[in-house]
């Protein structure tokens, strides 16, 4: 005991007492998700700011006078003349692995009640992106398992690919499609022990959406097992318009550890229109100046900032990627509006999806004609450019053939011939969803439309077609379709093989 | 009551003319209002009203509050006053009051900045790192 004593009394005598500065500030009005807090002389621009009651601000406006935050946290409890102090830390989330298969909130914090987050790393929210001299070209792909995009609006690891249609064309499922089509990739190259495999996984950020909506997704995630590759991070709509803002942030830097970590990773917004209505709301209440359709003059740079953190990264700095699928919804399809066409300058290419191509049964509704990808073709297989290479332009010239046979004139064998070539892809490129094709399948596919295999069998079963060469090439050709996938170029003796396996299909096919 | 930008700059404007080596002239100040309100002019009264605002501001930036558990000895106040104004310049007013729940040590703040030495402060951070 007396040891103790003494003990305590020597750490008494060589205590230091010190003090260590603050800086406070009092609130002066308070509502709506945001406070004004005379003081704070030392804030810094995006600092978190103790508001008191365990509530935390983010330092947004620096004033003269005054500090204009947005509150992260339930702002009832906070009032007229309470203390504010600054932190020093800027707005930071986990990161780490041990976010795969969580649903998370803006913080970072468990919101699927599977218990805390094995982290213990974390990223500010607000980071810079990679400079030009860390980044290199895309040069790998991401098979997202959607035959017209695999074919024709390729993308690449590190790309910025904008996902744009109206509401109910199906803007989220082509994102979950290309999850589901990642996490079967990722588990076979697991379970083949494939070393030179690289990974991609996957974020999907909800923004402003329903709770039910973001269940449903969550659902099918895990339904189709690609829950372990994917992190969820949501504010959904019932969330304050600072979060709803912020939260495209947080996932980008928890993507940004994957790849600053030499992994490959890939990342949904869906969607970023609904940011920029939540920005606008909070530049409001902040009185910040507004411009068209009433959002601030930094509207372009918040998502210009937002989707230039991916990028491909060189060798020397680890060789990983962060692949960003921004989504825009459009208003009757006006591609014209303001956010639409800020996102499409920004991103590296986009997809249209149009209502009436959804209403007329062609689904996924991508329009083929505006679609584009500006650099994901120099990232596409060997295998599939061969087969597709044309692709594109046979079907521009069958819809302005189409539209031209729509007058009833009538037509020489040659346009009638490209007409039905024509048809007869459009109906290849119908594709279920949640069921994303393996690249060996749509090369066959492809190949078999592009020789003519496909040019005797009527029009209302060419899907039918479509899956017995499937199932005839998955159940008898295994070794051939392995090979594709090994070589991802088409020789050819392969293409020989190819021509054998389906001439022997076509006797079979009735 | 809508205070403008306009009023705004030029409550800024009346305050600047109030400044005597970076300090607030209490005579000035009194005389500008005293004429400015003899003009007469119609946006008087925001202007006046956010002039009121920065002149309530510059105070609190020039007052040094030190609070302890109990009165501090006379010596120990010279040395907190001239250490304070070694590190914030003159013009400083310093206040000094009690107050018990602070349990022991000193609470100093100057306008945003606050050194917080009392027991109390230790006992919540150390409540917070649990």
């Amino acid at each position: 005991m007396a040891d103790l004593l003494n003990e305590i009394k020597a750490q008494i005598a060589g205590a230091k007492v010190t003090a260590a500065k603050q800086n406070v500030g009092v609130i002066r009005e308070v509502g709506d998700g945001v406070a004004k807090i005379e003081g704070l002389s030392d804030a810094m621009l995006n600092e978190m700011i103790d508001l008191g009651n365990g509530v935390t601000g983010l330092a947004l406006n620096l004033d003269e006078t005054e500090v204009g935050v947005v509150i992260l946290g339930d702002f009832t409890q906070l009032k007229e003349g309470g203390e504010a102090r600054t932190t020093g830390k800027l707005l930071q989330v986990p990161v780490g692995k041990g976010l795969l298969g969580r649903v998370v909130n803006l913080l970072g914090e468990p919101i699927d009640g599977k218990g805390p987050i094995k982290s213990d790393k974390t990223y500010p929210v607000e980071k810079t992106a990679p400079g030009i001299i860390r980044r290199r070209s895309v040069n790998q792909p991401v098979q997202t398992g959607i035959m017209p995009i695999d074919a024709m609006i390729p993308i690449g690891r590190g790309q910025r690919q904008l996902i744009i249609g109206d509401r109910g064309t199906g803007k989220t499922t082509i994102c979950i499609d290309t999850m589901i089509s990642q996490a079967r990739l990722n588990k076979a190259a697991e379970l083949a022990g494939d070393k030179d495999y690289r990974p991609l996984y996957c974020i999907y950020v909800a923004i402003g959406q329903k709770q039910s909506t973001i269940a449903r997704v969550i659902s099918v995630l895990e339904q189709a097992g690609a829950m372990p590759y994917t992190i969820v991070v949501a504010s959904p709509a019932s969330d304050s318009a600072a979060n709803q803002y912020l939260v495209p942030f947080a996932g980008a830097a928890m993507g940004e550890w994957f790849m600053d970590n030499g992994m490959d990773a890939l990342i949904v917004f869906d969607d970023l229109s609904k940011q920029a209505v939540a920005y606008r709301q909070v530049s409001l209440l902040l009185k910040r100046p507004s411009g068209r359709e009433a959002y601030p003059g930094d509207v372009f740079y918040l998502h210009s900032r937002l989707l230039e953190r991916a990028a491909r990264v060189g060798e020397k700095y680890g060789n990983g990627s962060l692949t960003a699928l921004p989504i825009i919804e459009t208003q009757s399809g006006d591609v014209s509006a303001y956010i639409p066409t800020n996102v499409i300058s920004i991103t590296d290419g986009q997809i249209f999806l149009e209502t009436d191509l959804f209403h007329q049964g062609v689904r996924p509704a991508i329009n083929v004609g505006i679609s584009v990808s500006r650099v994901g073709s120099a990232a596409q297989l060997k295998a599939v450019k061969q087969v597709a290479g044309q692709l594109k332009g046979d079907l521009a010239q069958f819809r302005e053939l189409a539209a031209f046979a729509q007058f009833g004139s009538d037509l020489d064998e040659k346009t009638q011939a490209q007409i039905d070539r024509g048809r007869r892809i459009m109906e290849i490129f119908k594709q279920k969803q949640y069921n994303p094709i393996p690249v060996e399948i749509q090369v066959v596919v492809i190949w078999a439309a592009q020789n003519g295999y496909l040019d005797q069998v009527p029009v209302p079963r060419v899907k039918e077609f479509q899956n017995k060469l499937t199932e005839y090439f998955t159940t008898r050709k295994g070794q051939l379709l392995a090979k594709i996938e090994r070589e991802k170029e088409l020789g050819d003796e392969l293409k020989a093989e190819l021509k054998a396996a389906a001439e022997e299909f076509k006797q079979t096919w009735k | 009551m809508k205070i403008t930008k306009k009023a705004k700059r030029e409550a800024k404007q009346l305050y600047r003319f109030c400044l005597l080596n970076g300090l607030l002239d209490e005579n000035r100040a009194r005389q500008v209002v005293q004429r400015f309100v003899a003009t007469g002019e119609r946006d008087c009264l925001p202007i006046l009203t956010h002039f009121l605002r920065l002149v309530k501001l510059d105070c609190v930036q020039h007052t040094a509050t030190i609070e302890s558990a109990t009165l501090l000895p006379e010596d120990l106040k010279t040395i907190v006053q001239t250490e304070l104004a070694h590190r914030y310049g003159l013009g400083l007013t310093t206040a000094f009051a009690q107050r018990p729940e602070l349990i022991g040590g000193m609470r100093i703040q100057v306008g945003c900045d606050v050194y917080d030495g009392s027991v109390r402060a230790g006992l919540e951070a150390l409540k917070r790192s649990f």
